[in-house]
């Protein structure tokens, strides 16, 4: 029996990490590895596979539905990202103080978050349509007629994307909130003792002090926003005429319906590139933080 | 003097219409919630007719006592009582022993597979999707509770934050009860893995809420109805929407689907906090 | 009892050598304080003897026994941290039962042993509290009570008063002084504090560079410092060096000749003196006194004045630029910019371009 000192390298330590690093392979870097694979074939469900080179992912820049669907998303992530980086910071802002009614209220903007999708589109359905839902009932009190929001090619991104803002608000105020509290009080009492009014102190020492946070909300909500498919499939199958479909919907609608399980792996790898730009620049970001601590 | 009475008095006012606009907004966060509570409590005949009649009397329970005749919602209750606390219990044991392994032991090719892991963080579920149905179809997992269990076991959150953890616990406690004369075992049973426990509550919670929430993969792997979670079922009836069996009930399924999560919430609220804010000070 | 060999140890981490060839013998019973800058090796030293870092070349033995391949929990010492390392979710009772139960200590004997430990530090009513509940000085009696119950043979301190404020470090530097009177066995502790050092050891290992400078008795290392390193480390203010010529004086002595060209006989036979090319002179506070200007042997400008109360001390510069440190009485009038005059007398320090110090015959007492 020899010294039992953890700082020895044996690769029978290994065996901890094992178990997890198996299912990692097994089911998360394997499909990824595959995945690229697969997307230089020409695939389908049955087991035909021919090698086709880079044929799908040119095939996807002359697809006209699927450079709708990117657009789509980009569209949606400018239509939800900003909104939410905003009223997040304005509730988080207003709700960081320690009474009963600020804890009572951050319950409420958060509680949307733990529904699931399928939940929230069923409450936003009833919410949207035109006919008998609750925003055409609040027009009809005012004389107003009703809005096709699920069904006008002009409405219906911002329909969903008021839904995701509704949806979403929580995880980015919570994130908001844990970087005020991080705020040194002996700020605060700086600035008071510098005789700074509310709007100052916001903007000089409220904001500046949490500039890296809010970099941050902006982009996991870009990745978040990015993968967009359960509003859109459940709300309006992609309709009218695709004007809301995004990315991930059309990867399912092939994969899964159509069964060209090669052209919509090529399209996830295009997905999988635009999120990989926007993680590389949040690991950049945090770790700045870290380095100017 | 004066001069901090009239700031104080400007600040009050401030206060007060801050309160005013946060007042504004959670009504209108709570109230397609009231909607649906209200709708679900209406006649589907009489919703058919005018929904605006949620703002009269009467209101009736019978759209609930219709859910009760339908054994389906309780199957997929059931299903996803079994995979959400299946998986929520793989992740618990999966990250404590790779995350112990990651901060605590040395052994060949460490920093490498960790660097591997974090690299998985970067990995969008959709990119993986395809292949990885592929690979159950090939197994026969579809439509099986392991197979909607696995997927969720790969994410690599739960590793990243209990390695974290460990890292943060001073070596010194483990050094401390190595001269007690502990064994590895016990140092890992006796001492660190109760200092763990706020780090399992948070990430146990947070695994199983997005795993009951999770609509992607069982939407693609669970085909058929028995092996429905709530959220895809809930989905399933919506998309036949048109041939549903009125407001009233789709209303009253989506306030029953809801009451477990959200009752998760109420009762776990400092725990799913802490769990979101501590993904940010990742 | 335990009498500690370290037989030719040394340690790396990769390619750093963090301690070279290290030789030590600890008497049963005795203090032993490892002293020295951060970075010196003194604390992978003790982690070393705990059996927290492995030993790459060499020996520990404790007793009888060889017990570098032992794990830690088998070698019969105890350890206090620097940070305590209490462990967090457990009561004190069972963060001082712990290690005895591991050691399958009957249940009534650890009860026994923990009352006891618990009455000696007084800390009886704090048993069924968690540590997080306690001051920090609560906390380091928590630590040296979970030492004690397990009744070791050697006691490894680790900086255990770096983390109390002054007061408090006072007082537990006493009560460690004592717990050493009553509990019967060897103790080393690691300290970069020459106070804790001087107060509490018998010995001190003086430790920089990988190396063990110096071992020797509180007083051995303050009057004869083996080279510039302990001078300089051990002692407060630090000794003041002065760059001297040195040549034959009356009876064989060796004669200082300082820069402005004033001398002074030393107690050092000149024929015990190596050759070197270059010689210093170190000299304490207390060796340097004030006096009139031009009554002394050499003439200073004073730069800055500490008051401490009892005593003065003067800081000052010599026409050469040379910089000395005098003590004067507490109610000195030294003031800054004064001329003042310097008597040197007391210990002399000759050291050689090497560094190395040289001494005449030592006193009576012995060597060091």
């Amino acid at each position: 029996m020899t010294a039992a000192s953890p700082r020895k390298s044996r690769w029978t330590n290994g065996l901890f990490v094992g178990p997890y690093l198996l299912v990692y392979l097994a089911l998360l870097l394997y499909p990824l590895l595959a995945g690229v694979w697969l997307s230089l074939h020409k695939a389908d469900l049955f087991g035909g596979e021919a090698f086709v080179g880079i044929e799908n992912f040119s095939r996807l820049l002359r697809d006209t539905v699927f450079l709708q669907a990117v657009r789509n998303t980009f569209l949606f992530v400018l239509l939800t990202v900003p909104p939410l980086a905003v009223i997040a910071l304005g509730l988080a802002i207003a709700l960081n103080r320690p009474t009963r009614a600020a804890a009572v209220f951050r319950g409420v903007f958060f509680s949307s978050s733990v529904l699931s999708v399928t939940i929230v589109t069923l409450i936003w359905r009833l919410v949207l349509i035109p006919d008998g839902g609750l925003i055409a009932n609040l027009l009809h009190a005012v004389g107003q007629p009703p809005l096709p929001l699920l069904s006008h090619p002009n409405l219906v991104l911002p329909a969903i994307a008021l839904t995701t803002v509704w949806w979403c608000l929580g995880l980015p105020m919570m994130l908001y909130l844990a970087a005020l509290q991080q705020v040194p009080a002996e700020l605060y009492e700086a600035a008071a003792l510098d005789r700074a009014g509310p709007w100052k102190t916001l903007t000089r020492i409220t904001l500046p002090s949490i500039r890296r946070t809010i970099v941050l909300v902006v982009i996991i909500q870009c990745v978040l926003q990015f993968q967009l498919f359960g509003q859109a499939q459940l709300l309006t199958q992609g309709g009218p005429n695709g004007a809301s479909r995004p990315i991930v919907l059309f990867i399912y609608e092939v994969g899964f319906r159509r069964w060209d399980i090669g052209y919509a792996a090529a399209a996830s790898e295009i997905l999988f590139g635009l999120i990989l730009v926007a993680t590389i620049l949040q690991y950049v970001t945090t770790r700045d933080k870290a380095a100017s601590r | 003097m004066s001069a901090l009475d009239r700031a104080a008095g400007r600040n009050r006012w401030i206060d007060r219409l801050g309160w005013a606009a946060l007042t504004l907004a959670a009504v209108v966060m709570v109230l397609p919630l009231l909607w649906t509570v209200g709708l679900s409590l209406k006649a589907n005949g009489e919703l058919l007719r005018d929904t605006a009649s949620v703002f009269r009397m009467p209101y009736t329970l019978e759209n609930y006592g219709s859910i009760l005749a339908r054994p389906a919602v309780f199957r997929w209750l059931a299903n996803s009582l079994v995979v959400s606390l299946c998986t929520t219990a793989g992740v618990l044991v999966l990250s404590s022993l790779a995350g112990y392994g990651f901060a605590r032991l040395e052994f060949p090719g460490r920093k490498w597979l960790f660097a591997l892991v974090l690299f998985g963080l970067a990995v969008p579920e959709q990119s993986v999707i395809i292949t990885r149905h592929q690979l159950f179809s090939a197994l026969h997992l579809h439509n099986t509770y392991p197979g909607l269990v696995l997927p969720g076991l790969a994410a690599p959150f739960g590793v990243f934050l209990m390695t974290q953890y460990f890292k943060a616990i001073p070596a010194e406690l483990d050094e401390a009860a190595m001269l007690d004369g502990a064994s590895r075992r016990q140092v890992f049973w006796k001492v660190l893995l109760p200092l763990t426990l706020p780090a399992q509550a948070t990430l146990g919670i947070f695994t199983f809420l997005s795993s009951w929430n999770d609509y992607w993969w069982p939407l693609i792997s669970a085909t058929r109805s028995e092996m429905f979670t709530l959220t895809v079922g809930v989905a399933s009836s919506q998309i036949n929407f048109a041939q549903t069996s009125g407001l009233g009930f789709l209303m009253a399924q989506a306030v029953f689907a809801s009451a477990p999560i959200l009752v998760v919430y109420v009762f776990f609220q400092k725990y799913i906090v802490r769990a979101v804010s501590g993904a940010a000070v990742r | 009892m335990a009498c500690v060999r370290l037989d030719h140890l040394s340690k790396s981490f990769g390619s750093a050598a963090v301690l070279d060839n290290i030789r030590l013998d600890i008497a049963p019973g005795e203090f032993i304080a490892f002293l020295g800058p951060s970075g010196c090796g003194k604390s992978t030293l003790l982690r070393m003897i705990a059996g927290l870092e492995t030993v790459e070349t060499g020996q520990i033995h404790i007793g009888e026994r060889r017990v570098d391949p032992l794990p830690p929990g088998d070698r019969g010492v105890a350890m206090v941290f620097q940070h305590y390392a209490l462990y967090p979710h457990m009561t004190i009772f069972e963060n001082m039962a712990f290690g005895l139960r591991n050691a399958k200590v009957p249940k009534a004997e650890i009860e026994a042993r923990v009352a006891e430990a618990a009455r000696i530090l007084e800390i009886e009513r704090l048993l069924q509290s968690k540590p997080g509940q306690l001051s920090g000085g609560q906390r380091q009696r928590v630590a040296i009570g979970r030492a004690i119950v397990k009744k070791p043979d050697l006691f490894l301190f680790d900086e255990p008063l770096s983390n109390l404020d002054a007061a408090l470090r006072m007082r537990t530097r006493l009560e460690l002084a004592q717990l050493r009177r009553r509990v019967q066995a060897t103790m080393i502790l690691v300290t970069h504090d020459q106070v804790e050092a001087m107060t509490l050891a018998d010995r001190i290992v003086v430790m920089s560079e990988r190396r063990i400078q110096q071992v020797g008795t509180p007083m051995e290392i303050y009057a004869r410092p083996a080279n510039r390193f302990v001078a300089t480390f051990v002692g407060s203010p630090p000794m003041s060096f002065l760059d001297v010529t040195l040549d034959a004086g009356a009876g064989g002595l060796a004669r200082a000749t300082l820069p402005g060209g004033a001398s002074f006989n030393t107690d050092v036979p000149l024929a015990v003196l190596p050759t070197s090319p270059t010689w210093r002179l170190g000299l304490r506070a207390e060796g340097v006194k004030v006096v009139a200007p031009g009554s002394g042997l050499i003439n200073a400008q004073v730069e800055f004045v500490e008051r401490l109360g009892d005593r003065t001390l003067v800081y000052l510069r010599l026409a050469d630029g040379s910089a000395i440190t005098a003590e004067d009485a507490g109610t000195s009038r030294a003031a800054m910019g004064d001329r003042v005059g310097l008597t040197l007398d007391g210990a002399v320090h000759l050291f050689d371009a090497e560094d190395r110090a040289h001494y005449g015959p030592a006193p009576a007492e012995g060597q060091p």
